[in-house]
């Protein structure tokens, strides 16, 4: 190591270090312009002079190429080193007096004009620095430039003046130039073939190493081998000069390792279908034939066009906007039978995000069936037709043209009153869809494991995430193609099935950690300690570090300060321990970049050394500073000291807080007996936890009851009849019928719940850690055509049971009539029902197996067979079930005709009216919550207005509720076929097993707390609480419990007395933090 | 309860013009159910005076208090000991407060920071509503529990006048018409026969028209 003085400071620095470089590590900047971290330095362009006033050569030298010897003295800020610098600019910028960067420069050295007249005429950006000669040589060893000529007609050229015919196009030469002198094109013919991002869709272009996405995880870089300079030519390098971690390891090889593993959860996702399947619709030859993923990556804000609307053909803001359906979806011409289920919806969405952006876009949708058959998703789609104006046209697209000129398209379609009309459009999305991967179809192979026809995997109805191979499990989109809510959902389902396996071995490989105990600060002074982050060059580029480091020494209370090249590193962590030991801190803040990733790191490191980890507060001086400020580094400096105060203010004022530890009684209580909630049960008891499982009827079975047969089984009341012998004689299990739940108390891991049970109605309480909802739903019985009136007229699942039983003679019945949408999508349930489209189906195809010669008419307004169950709505057609679409402003008008049934419906297709009389009029009813207004009162539960309960988020927590420990499946949550309420079932499981694993949950902290004393009891916190915790206790004033709290601090907020505080986030805390940002002190 | 809202900042300013050195009272009784007058609200008048003088350059001192009851004199001495440091009271409790504070500290001068408006319910979290006129002389039992007096906006014992119309009030169409109101609820209960007894006219001497009024307890009293 080597000692040397800059300005006055000492600095130690290993062997090697250049003057430059070493003033760097004490946060002096010395300007360059020729400097390259990853070339030799040579001072060519003379900016970085410093003065060696101690040491073996005394005078001027360029820091840039002096190493640093024992004892030297150096100044960069001497008047002689000014003078000098000040003559290099001037010089510099008389020969190039419009480079912006020389002009800056100038400026911040205080030259306003220079002394000496310029004789040159020309326009010169090149200052003849040779970093370009240096980076194509040395880095990319390639020699395409060098200088030419000598004197003032010296200049940088490939040889004789000709292109260079060598140069490879890596543009490395124009990235280096420091006055943006180089252009390529004055290089060389050679064509430069820029790297298309594949994450914008290749509608942008990317560099080598690189981010694979935004939300890569890990988030780091990876290196395209096949385009990097290194890798192809044994070149350039420059990125591991640069990076300051040291991460760049070029050796690195792809590793083979063997896991041991009890089960195996395959997520391998999904591809899109190649849009050039259906070559018809010109993608590829029309650049304004975007796919929606293209589409999707133009609408984003970090998108190839930063989130303005542009069409690929001329960069305009297109009017007429088209989506086309079922690309590549529905369309056994290119052996893609089944439906992707999320395109209706996506394209919706991308028609409502467009009209937002640019409220001139005119959408049109043009679909075969809307298939919004989500929870909540028919709503939406009424929201884009009716709020947004988004035109959506029933209409299968046979083809598109070109317009040549306008590269504008033509869709020729069919209208309401059946005339085609050719219509032009700016911008054609094509909606497509989802297909198994070309990998994953390989994955499948080398597992064994069984795939369908189409390549997604083979499961059965009643165990939708088993694959053909036992201990392999499926979920997401290889199984079929699903929206979100459904893949996050199966995603924890597998998780229960491949954790019950292994149950046994819960919690044998967790290490757990053990702290000092903490010490006592109370009564001391605050002694804070201050860490400053460079965040490697993300905040020291930009912010002066060592500055705001002065500046927090200045500060009251403040005990200590450091600055760390990056805070987060394992050697600081040690460092800080070290520091707050030695120093007796007892508050520590450190500035540098988020508390969203980072601040459990620190508080873990503030907690081993003893203080409590509630002791500390983060100023985000990177992403809210450096990063968007990084063009003006003397404000970002100063917002950063205005952060780094404002964080140590508060620091004085924060308190430890004690979480509590409280034991998780290890017990479930589900409720509800039918398929969902006994497939829950099983599964819990199965992972080795206790349930009861309570039933207000007096059997089991709940629907299941009322099933037969699924379009895939046949076996269902067999299967029924399993699943309750399982329940009944599992050894953990406690089965409660006629039980009716009448108290409900706790918290996570402590709930208590009073049971009145029959027949005697006894009360009997029972604790529990975790509650899952399964209450079901039940078939709508229906007010409309005639039902109840006329025996001929029965409900789908009437019908079912009428068939299995005998009782209807199929072989006599030569007309069926089935209305879908009866009391679903109307706007007093405005709701899809999601599965009578395939009940319908289901009973059609019944019919047909039983009597062929019977004529099956479905009135439906659109057949939602999604996923893998169009396969059946196909098999459907061929047999000969003839479907007639309806609206909902013409309804099919039922009615008894001299004693036979009657039925009129307009059929677009036909453009007439058509009467049928049939045998059986079969209506596909509504799925409508069971009663359970009064358990939602009970529980605190909140409900959708249609009375489903409603999870805490409808994508990312699609089976968890907003109070913590109670989760939800089956058709308590939505309509849904059998095989989805079972997958949801394994997902509350999964979901409940998480805390049931643990032996204690910790409450508290971060909660609200109410002053007793100042209470008036007026209610507020009661009704603004957005999870039903705050009530009046027996004292007659508000408590919260800290167990249930979840901090959000509306409570807190809204007191009128300002009788609860958010610890942590206490008024005291934050008006000190107001204040600090206010008040200026003078630095 | 009563219910107040904060009169408007700059009649506020106003009234303490000359003063660089005040006391502001808050109360925990209903003016902090409404949210008029709790602490939250003294600390977030306190701010606005102390933003607005400090622009004006006339810098203000202000002790914020939020006293259990200004309408209970035991209460009022919370601040004794250091309301003579003060050059004025600014109280927003309901006027009641205000006056009793005027009598108990009778050398400050008090200031009222609130409009007390009517005695009323919480209709919904922030909306509140007026449903009693304090006559001294209830007639709920004759009215199926509407008050007529307050609900009616002409106080007719006798309704509904002819300016009811959809169930609706003539003074103002926002308005409910009190009397249909009370026909509707009378007719709920079966008791429409009600509608046809005559109410007296009025004895006003027990409210406002037999001037400031006076409760003695000789049970209660020490």
């Amino acid at each position: 190591m080597v000692n040397l003085t800059i300005d006055g400071r000492k600095v130690e620095v290993e062997e090697g270090t250049t003057v430059l470089k070493a003033a760097e590590k004490l946060g002096i900047k010395i300007p360059t312009l020729c400097y390259f971290e990853a070339l030799t330095p040579q001072g060519a362009c003379r900016l970085c002079v410093v003065e060696i006033v101690g040491g073996a050569r005394r005078g001027l030298s360029a820091s840039c190429a002096y190493v640093a010897e024992e004892g030297l003295e150096v100044r960069t800020d001497s008047k002689r080193v000014i003078e000098a610098r000040k003559l290099v600019i001037e010089l510099l910028l008389l020969r190039c007096p419009d480079v912006p960067k020389l002009q800056e420069l100038a400026e911040e050295i205080g030259i306003d004009r220079a002394r000496y007249e310029r004789f040159k005429p020309e326009e010169e950006k090149c200052i003849l620095c040779g970093l370009c000669v240096r980076v194509c040589q040395e880095l990319m060893h390639v020699g395409a430039i060098n200088f030419v000529n000598r004197g003032s007609s010296r200049k940088v050229s490939p040889p004789f003046d000709e292109y260079s015919s060598v140069c490879v196009t890596c543009g490395a030469c124009e990235v280096v130039c420091p006055t943006g002198a180089i252009n390529l094109d004055e290089i060389t013919k050679n064509i430069p073939r820029p790297i298309k991002a594949d994450f914008d869709e290749r509608l942008a272009t990317r560099p080598s190493i690189y981010l694979t996405f935004p939300q890569a995880v890990p988030k780091v870089p990876v290196i395209d081998r096949q385009t990097c300079m290194h890798f192809l030519n044994d070149a350039c390098g420059a990125c591991e000069s640069f990076c300051g971690p040291k991460a760049i390891k070029y050796d690195q090889e792809d590793e083979v390792r063997e896991l041991d593993v009890g089960s195996v959860i395959l997520a391998p996702g999904f591809e899109l279908t190649n849009p050039s399947l259906k070559d018809e619709y010109g993608y590829n030859r029309y650049p304004n034939v975007v796919t929606s993923m293209e589409f999707e990556r133009i609408l984003s804000a970090s998108g190839p066009y930063q989130g303005h609307i542009q069409r690929p053909s001329d960069q305009s803001g297109p009017e007429k906007v088209a989506w086309i359906q079922c690309v590549g979806s529905r369309d056994n011409s290119c052996d893609k039978g089944y439906c992707s289920s999320v395109c209706c919806m996506y394209a919706t969405k991308e028609a409502i995000i467009a009209k937002e952006h640019s409220p001139d876009i005119k959408p049109t949708i043009f679909y075969m069936d809307i298939r919004a058959h989500g929870k909540g998703f028919d709503q939406y789609y009424e929201r884009a037709r009716d709020d947004y104006g988004v035109r959506y046209i029933q209409c299968q697209i046979s083809k598109i043209v070109e317009k040549p000129k306008s590269k504008n398209l033509i869709i020729a379609f069919i209208d309401k009153e059946g005339k085609v009309v050719e219509e032009e459009f700016d911008l054609v999305v094509l909606s497509l869809g989802m297909t198994p991967s070309t990998s994953s179809r390989e994955l499948a192979e080398k597992l064994g494991i069984e795939t369908d026809s189409y390549g997604f995997c083979q499961t059965d109805s009643l165990n939708p995430v088993k694959t053909s191979r036992p201990g392999v499990f499926v979920c997401g989109s290889f199984e079929a193609p699903k929206d979100i809510p459904e893949t996050v959902s199966q995603a924890s389902g597998s998780a229960a099935f491949a954790s019950e396996l292994i149950s046994e071995a819960r919690g044998t490989l967790i290490c757990e950690e053990e702290f000092s105990p903490e010490r006592d600060i109370s009564g001391e002074e605050p002694r804070i300690g201050v860490f400053v982050c460079h965040c490697g060059i993300n905040i020291g580029g930009v912010v002066d570090v060592p500055a705001v480091k002065e500046y927090a020494k200045s500060l009251p209370h403040v005990a200590y300060v450091d600055e760390n090249l990056y805070t987060c590193s394992q050697d600081t962590q040690t460092k800080i321990k070290e520091v707050i030991k030695e120093n007796n801190l007892n508050r520590v803040v450190v500035a540098s970049c988020t508390p969203r990733t980072h601040e459990p790191l620190f508080q873990k490191t503030i907690r081993e050394a003893g203080l409590n980890k509630y002791l500390f507060e983060m100023a985000n001086i990177r992403d809210q500073c450096s990063w968007v400020h990084m063009d003006k580094k003397e404000e970002a400096t100063k917002k950063a000291k205005d952060l780094v105060r404002m964080a140590i203010a508060a620091a004085s004022y924060v308190e430890p807080l004690q979480e509590q530890e409280l034991s998780v009684t290890k017990r479930a209580l589900v409720v509800g007996g039918g398929a969902s909630g006994m497939a829950a049960a099983l599964g819990l008891a199965d992972q080795g936890f206790e349930v009861a499982l309570v039933e207000k009827e007096k059997e089991l079975g709940g629907n299941l009851r009322h099933l037969h047969y699924t379009l895939r089984d046949d076996g269902i009341q067999t299967y029924m009849q399993s699943l309750i012998e399982r329940v009944k004689n599992h050894p953990l299990i406690l089965v409660i019928t006629d039980g009716v739940i009448v108290d409900f108390t706790g918290f996570k891991g402590n709930f208590k719940t009073g049971i009145m049970a029959g027949p005697g109605m006894a009360y009997r309480q029972i604790e529990h850690g975790v509650t899952i909802i399964a209450t079901g739903g039940e078939e709508y019985k229906p007010e409309e055509y005639l039902y109840g009136q006329d025996k001929r007229v029965m409900t789908q699942q009437e019908l079912e049971g009428k068939i299995v039983r005998d009782e209807i003679n199929l072989g006599h019945v030569n007309e069926v009539v089935m209305i879908q949408c009866v009391g679903s999508r109307i706007p007093e349930r405005p709701y899809c029902s999601r599965l009578c489209c395939s009940a319908a189906i289901k009973n059609a195809l019944k019919i047909k197996e039983k009597n062929p010669q019977s004529r099956v008419f479905i009135l439906y307004r659109d057949i939602r067979t999604y996923g893998l169950l169009e396969d059946y709505y196909t098999k459907a057609r061929k047999a000969g079930i003839i479907f007639i679409r309806y609206d909902l402003e013409e309804k099919p008008q039922v009615k008894i005709e001299k004693g036979a049934l009657q039925v009129e419906v307009d059929d677009p297709a036909l453009g007439e009216r058509v009467v049928l009389n049939p045998q059986l009029l079969v209506l596909s009813s509504a799925i409508v919550p069971r009663e359970n207004e009064e358990l939602a009162t009970l529980m605190k539960l909140q409900r959708t207005q249609e009375g489903f309960f409603l999870e805490a988020h409808m994508k990312l927590r699609p089976v968890d509720l907003a109070t913590e420990g109670i989760y939800l499946c089956g058709l308590a949550h939505s309509p849904k076929p059998l095989d989805e309420s079972l997958s949801q079932a394994a997902a509350a499981v999964s979901r409940a097993c998480t805390l049931l694993a643990h032996d204690t949950v910790s409450v508290g902290g971060m909660v609200a707390r109410v002053d007793g004393e100042k209470c008036a009891v007026c209610l507020t916190c009661v009704r603004v609480c957005p999870y039903d915790v705050p009530f009046i206790n027996e004292e007659g004033v508000a408590q919260i419990d800290a167990a249930k709290c979840q901090g959000c601090g509306s409570c807190a907020a809204e007191c009128p007395g300002k009788a609860i505080q958010l610890q942590h986030c206490e008024d005291k805390q934050i008006i000190a933090k107001s204040i600090a940002l206010f008040k200026v002190e003078a630095v | 309860m009563v219910i107040g809202e904060g009169k408007p900042i700059k009649d506020i300013l106003f009234m303490i013009e000359n003063y660089s050195k005040i006391i502001l009272a808050g109360c925990r009784g209903c003016v902090t159910v409404c949210s008029a007058g709790g602490e939250k609200e003294v600390g977030i008048l306190a701010s606005a005076l102390r933003l607005a003088r400090q622009n004006e350059g006339k810098e203000i001192e202000i002790k914020e208090v939020s006293l259990e009851r200004q309408c209970d004199p035991e209460y009022l001495e919370e601040i004794r000991s250091f309301v003579d440091e003060y050059e004025a009271i600014l109280s927003i409790a309901c006027g009641a407060g205000v006056q009793f504070l005027a009598e108990t500290y009778k050398k400050t001068p008090i200031y009222p920071g609130i409009n007390t408006n009517f005695i009323g319910v919480t209709q919904e979290q922030g909306v509140w509503t007026e449903r009693c006129q304090s006559c001294g002389n209830c007639k709920l039992h004759l009215t199926g529990g509407i008050c007529p007096i307050t609900r009616c906006a002409k106080s007719l014992l006798n309704g509904p006048c002819g300016g009811s119309s959809d169930g609706k009030c003539e003074v103002n169409p926002e308005t409910d018409c009190g009397w249909q109101m009370i026909y509707d609820r009378l007719k709920e209960l079966g008791k429409l026969d009600q509608m046809e007894v005559i109410i007296p006219i009025n004895d006003w001497t027990t409210s406002r028209d037999g001037g400031p009024r006076k409760i003695v307890r000789e049970d209660l009293k020490l």
